[in-house]
């Protein structure tokens, strides 16, 4: 049985019995590559669930859509482990309860599907585990290598030029599973914290906050950088941010659901006398 | 007989018309992403791409407008207003859906006041559309009662020729005719043949869809709350579309001197409503989402007369979560059967 196939009788399953009153996946979409996602409420609709190599969105930012999870009953949603690491940090930031989260995990190597064995958030700590340590080995895309190796004015050429393409829709922001907050800073407007206006400096502001509050929290899905429709290199942002706090704290986000957030934490035996 | 340009011409047209004062505006690849923007040159313009990821909107409605500069003196307040920057220009290679999207846009720009912003780049402006040979899954001109070679907001229309050859002539209008009376002796006479255009399939049956919105049961239905349950949010289709044209004045500055701007807005925020109360008419996305296809087939040609969609596909294509009209469209066509 393919993995789609096990994967659907156990949404089945899972609905008939009542042990989940949702399973969010993926179903077809407009066209042969393309994957939507997909919530399913009935047992009798499971088989429009799709899982194949072209199933790349992370979902685990449906699960905190205003109310679903209110009435305490569970939820179950397909994860590879980026979507898992994410659960991780809801649950750490008290975004939800890890517990009411039924995963259906699954890694995508090449155009093979392969299964994560395992259900509660807690089963996957060695999946997480390892791609903490195989990270800094990871193969860098070009473009970040030659990000890296630019001078400071260059390096802040290309992110203006990058970055005067930004039109504000805030699709970056709406794709993340970790921006969940009811009211965003840039929508906050009793003061105006942040220009509104899609001009040099505000998409300045707006990249920059973005990039600050995801430090040490995002997992590196990709939803922002494949939602952004002018296509800003934002995934190069994020990485370089990973790369910072894996350096300097030894913190890999959403490792587990107990994990401190980094930059929200103190340790008294800290080597820096200030926090910023 | 009709008229030819021949493609090896271009650059002595983009020549003339530019000692001629205007700014030439085509499609190009730039910084990874495909746009509308000003060249030198006829070489920098990509006839390749089926359309731009940008639409020609941008280059009449810019995401952020100056409006006015003001000082707050003790007695008095000084404002200075900014106009757009004015100078003719030729839109060269536009598509038929984005000209006509502009087209669409007039009558609101003008409707309970003339939007000097819009209006004056529009009459600075000629749009030379290029008709379409390719299409992608995306496109859906024809599902609005348009085609691939459609007039309308073009002043020339330019089919292309078999083999990238150069393009067949049509004016359309006396800024067209204009602009190419100063390119006369370029164009050749002749007859060829033309390029096959784009088969672009008909997606949805827009009579019925409309029926169906018209029909105010139809408001509370189910289906909004489905189909938008994956909709994140994000204003991509809104910004990407060629006829959206809400906007929000901000004013940006400190306490005594400052800028008043135009900016885009969304229909897709949930900020987009909010009262100063708190309260939110349109609290959910599912409201926002029936919102926009409501405004786009239902309110807004009742009071135009038209569709504000012009089928460029740009919603859909973009959308992080594969939905836009053409989705929302061919669910509703099969819930009105």
């Amino acid at each position: 049985m393919s993995i789609e196939e096990q994967y659907r009788t156990r949404a089945k399953e899972l609905l008939s019995g009542g042990a989940v009153k949702m399973v969010i996946g993926y179903g077809k979409g407009t066209t042969a590559n393309r994957r939507r996602p997909l919530f399913i409420s009935s047992p009798d609709e499971v088989e429009r669930l799709v899982l194949d190599d072209v199933c790349i969105t992370n979902l685990s930012g449906y699960l905190v859509s205003e109310g679903l999870l209110s009435d305490e009953k569970r939820v179950a949603v397909f994860l590879r482990p980026e979507g898992i690491r994410a659960i991780n940090i809801l649950a750490a930031e008290s975004q939800l309860d890890a517990d009411q989260i039924v995963i259906f995990g699954f890694d995508v190597n090449g155009n093979e599907v392969q299964a994560l064995k395992g259900i509660h958030v807690e089963e996957f700590a060695d999946v997480i585990g390892s791609i903490k340590e195989a990270a800094p080995e990871a193969a860098e895309e070009e473009l970040f290598e030659k990000i890296e190796k630019m001078s400071p004015q260059e390096r802040f050429s290309f992110w203006q030029e990058e970055f005067a393409k930004c039109i504000k829709c805030y699709a970056c922001r709406q794709a993340c599973p970790m921006c969940y907050c009811r009211r965003c800073i840039v929508d906050s407007n009793q003061p105006q914290w942040v220009n509104t206006s899609s001009h040099t400096l505000g998409n300045f502001e707006w990249n920059i906050v973005r990039a600050f509050h995801l430090s040490g929290r995002c997992v590196e899905c990709g939803n922002c950088d494949r939602a952004c429709p002018v296509n800003i290199p934002l995934r190069l942002i994020n990485h370089r941010m990973a790369e910072e706090v894996l350096g300097a704290f030894d913190h890999f986000s959403g490792m587990s659901k107990t994990q401190e957030p980094v930059l929200a934490s103190f340790k008294k035996d800290d080597s820096e006398t200030f926090i910023l | 007989m009709t008229k030819i340009l021949f493609s090896d011409k271009l650059d002595n047209c983009v020549e003339r018309w530019k000692s001629g004062g205007f700014t030439i505006i085509g499609p190009v690849q730039r910084a990874n992403i495909s746009t509308y923007a000003a060249v030198e040159h006829a070489a920098e313009l990509d006839f390749g791409l089926v359309l731009p990821d940008r639409s020609i909107k941008d280059l009449f409605f810019p995401q952020s407008e100056p409006m006015l500069r003001y000082t707050i003196k003790k007695e008095s307040i000084d404002t200075n207003e900014c106009l757009p920057p004015a100078g003719p220009r030729i839109i060269f290679g536009a598509r038929p859906c984005d000209a006509s999207g502009m087209s669409i846009d007039d009558p609101l720009f003008g409707w309970d006041y003339k939007d000097e912003y819009w209006f004056q780049r529009r009459n600075e402006s000629v749009i030379i559309t290029i008709a379409c040979t390719k299409a992608d899954d995306f496109c859906m001109c024809t599902s609005l009662k348009m085609a691939p070679d459609t007039t309308k907001g073009s002043d020339i229309l330019l089919r292309p020729l078999a083999g990238n050859k150069g393009w067949q002539v049509e004016e359309l209008t006396d800024r067209g005719r204009e602009a190419f009376s100063a390119i006369a002796d370029i164009l050749q006479e002749g007859a060829d043949t033309l390029a096959p255009l784009a088969v672009v399939e008909k997606k949805f049956d827009l009579d019925a869809c409309v029926t169906w919105l018209q029909n105010p049961e139809n408001f509370e239905s189910r289906f909004w709350k489905e189909i938008s349950m994956r909709c994140i949010g994000c204003a991509s289709c809104t910004y990407l579309c060629p006829t959206c044209h809400c906007f929000d004045i901000q004013d940006e500055g400190d306490t005594y001197t400052g800028i008043r701007r135009k900016n885009w807005d969304s229909c897709s925020f949930a900020l987009f409503t909010m009262h100063t109360s708190g309260h939110n008419p349109r609290s959910t996305q599912s409201a926002r989402w029936r919102q926009r296809i409501m405004h786009k087939f239902n309110y807004f040609p009742g009071k135009f007369s038209v569709n504000s969609c012009s089928g460029c596909g740009r919603c859909s294509r973009q959308c992080p979560v594969d939905m836009g009209i053409t989705e929302t469209l061919q669910e509703i066509s099969t819930l009105s059967l």
